[in-house]
């Protein structure tokens, strides 16, 4: 269990984290969704001691983190795989961390084998690949066995089986009961990974619910999706009725929150052949971005010269 | 909820368990990386090759029969030049942390920042300081060896070995609380070799009386004076400007440390 209590912190003029507050629980994988410089490295970091809050606290399993004796017992992060000094040995780094915890060297070849590193653990981390780094922080992660566990955008840089890996990896530790928090941009991967989200922008909570309520809420209204050779003429009749029209990558056209009955009258009225209609749920990645207010593409399809626009 | 912190914290290990693992890691630390390795080597090389020079000097010298020369000399002449790889030790102990970003999961693993100051503070600077004292006690022996002529009593040992030790101490404070404070490899180095070697010689060849005596209460004057007793001043002047340097450089750094964010 994480609890953040109006967790803030202020860089000079900037803001980076306001007045955050959200429960982490266990048994549950909780995504951290939020765009670049949202706010997620500077609330994992104060939460695990590193940063001071200029207001508010968190606490990992009932206590604040930075007030524990054996941290690794309660809780594992892996905030930046580079972070590392490369003229150690991956072994030799775990064998650091857990010196530092009481813990027996035995357990640190058992994280080695769990995060598959093995012979590599011997040579210095200098030689290692993004992926070989990311294992060894997620294997420092493991190393207290915590019921708490916390990364930062651990599937950056990963390759496709790298990816499936942490996928299933925090599956599993979220099955066993742990509490486990995972930043990432890629909100694909949430939409597979995570049961719960926390979304932040600009500092500021926008959304803290299960998947589910996020996909079925009303930022994720249905939409429909339409192909047609008129697709400008089409989007100028859509848009006069002020619905939302994005043009897809590939010439379709989606029409957010109305129905397929509504799309289809109005090609029906406008004379325009409908090649394709289709009602879609949204994705996580457009629900996304609607809640963290990314509304530029809209913008530039209501301004003048539709023609150019929707065929972009 | 209270009734498991209660447990959590009857679990918890005592502060002084928590340090003693905090310092057998940085003893960990200290030897699983090779700049340690290569740093010890060169005030070997130094520490060593200087003194065993002076003796060689000192034995094909025109001294007669009548020299009583300690052979602890040899020792405070390596000493003068190879503390200096002694204090790089110290120093990159503490800013590789900082410059390899290492210092994030170090506070996850110790987050207790007072416990690890502690043990960042005290590893580096024994080490240093029982390495630099161990080495000017082989180069004593070896200078002994060489030159016959030169003496060698315990009491002259013990003596030598105890200004050494002193020395080796402050200066590796000084450098391990820049570090801490300043975070960065370069700037910490310069500002060490500035105030302990570069400052201290520069400043009296100018012969500006300002500057003579603004070198004087630099801490390589109070290292110098303390291992061969040049330049001109007070035992007490030397002990409370190496004190002084190594309490100032702690302050700002164990600061640096407890109340800034990681970085």
């Amino acid at each position: 269990m994480i609890e953040v209590r109006g967790l803030t912190k202020q860089y000079g003029t900037v803001r980076a984290v306001d007045d955050l507050t959200f429960d982490v629980r266990p048994g549950k994988v909780t995504g951290f969704l939020g765009p670049n410089g949202a706010g997620k490295s500077t609330t994992m970091r104060m939460v695990l001691g590193l940063d001071r809050p200029t207001a508010g606290r968190a606490l990992v399993a009932g206590r604040p983190f930075a007030g524990l004796a054996r941290p690794l017992r309660t809780a594992g992060a892996l905030l930046d795989a580079q972070a590392v000094n490369p003229g150690r040995s991956g072994r030799d780094h775990l064998r650091v961390a857990a010196r530092t915890n009481g813990i027996p060297v035995r357990r640190v070849d058992e994280v080695i084998d769990q995060v598959g590193l093995g012979p590599a653990a011997r040579r210095r981390v200098r030689g290692y690949s993004l992926g070989m780094r990311q294992r060894l922080g997620i294997a420092g992660a493991l190393l207290g066995d915590p019921a708490v566990l916390l990364f930062d955008e651990p599937m950056n840089g990963l390759d496709l089986d790298g990816v499936r890996w942490i996928r299933r990896l925090v599956r599993e530790l979220a099955d066993e009961g742990r509490t486990v928090l995972l930043s990432s941009h890629l909100m694909s991967e949430m939409e597979q990974t995570a049961d719960h989200l926390v979304i932040i922008g600009r500092g500021r909570l926008i959304a803290d619910a299960s998947l589910e309520e996020i996909m079925r809420g009303e930022n994720a209204a249905r939409r429909v999706r339409v192909r047609t050779p008129s697709g400008d003429d089409l989007a100028g009749a859509l848009l006069r009725r002020h619905l939302r029209v994005h043009p897809t990558g590939d010439g379709d056209l989606l029409v957010e929150g109305a129905s397929a009955e509504t799309v289809g009258d109005v090609a029906l009225e406008l004379g325009v052949a409908v090649h394709r209609l289709a009602e879609e749920h949204s994705s996580l990645e457009q629900v996304y971005l609607d809640l963290t207010g990314d509304s530029v593409q809209y913008r530039v399809l209501a301004a003048p010269e539709p023609a150019g626009q929707v065929r972009r | 909820m209270s009734a498991t912190g209660v447990a959590v914290r009857s679990a918890d290990a005592s502060t002084a368990t928590v340090f003693a693992r905090a310092a057998s890691a940085e003893w960990l630390r200290l030897r699983t990386v090779r700049t340690t390795w290569w740093c010890l080597l060169a005030a070997a090389v130094t520490i060593v090759g200087i003194g065993a020079t002076a003796a060689f000097d000192e034995a094909q010298g025109p001294a007669g029969p009548g020299s009583t020369l300690p052979a602890t000399l040899a020792g405070e002449f390596g000493v003068l030049p190879g503390q200096f790889a002694l204090l790089v030790l110290a120093l990159l102990a503490v800013t590789q942390e900082h410059a390899t970003g290492m210092i994030g999961p170090t506070l996850q693993w110790t987050p207790r920042r007072g416990v690890l100051l502690a043990a960042r503070v005290a590893v580096p600077v024994a080490v240093a300081t029982v390495a630099g004292v161990l080495l000017a006690l082989v180069t004593d022996v070896a200078a002994w060896f060489i030159a016959p002529g030169l003496t060698l009593s315990l009491a002259d040992l013990a003596d030598s070995l105890g200004r050494i030790a002193a020395v080796l101490a402050a200066g590796s404070l000084l450098a391990v609380g820049l570090g801490l404070l300043l975070r960065s490899t370069a700037g910490a180095l310069a500002t060490v070799f500035l105030l302990q070697l570069v400052l201290p010689f520069l400043l009296p060849a100018f012969d500006v009386a300002w500057m003579r005596d603004l070198g004087r209460v630099l801490p390589g004057s109070g290292a110098i004076w303390t291992l061969l007793g040049e330049p001109d001043m007070t035992a007490v002047l030397a002990t409370t400007v190496l004190a002084g340097w190594s309490a100032a450089a702690l302050a700002g750094g164990g600061w640096s440390l407890l109340r800034r964010d990681a970085g």
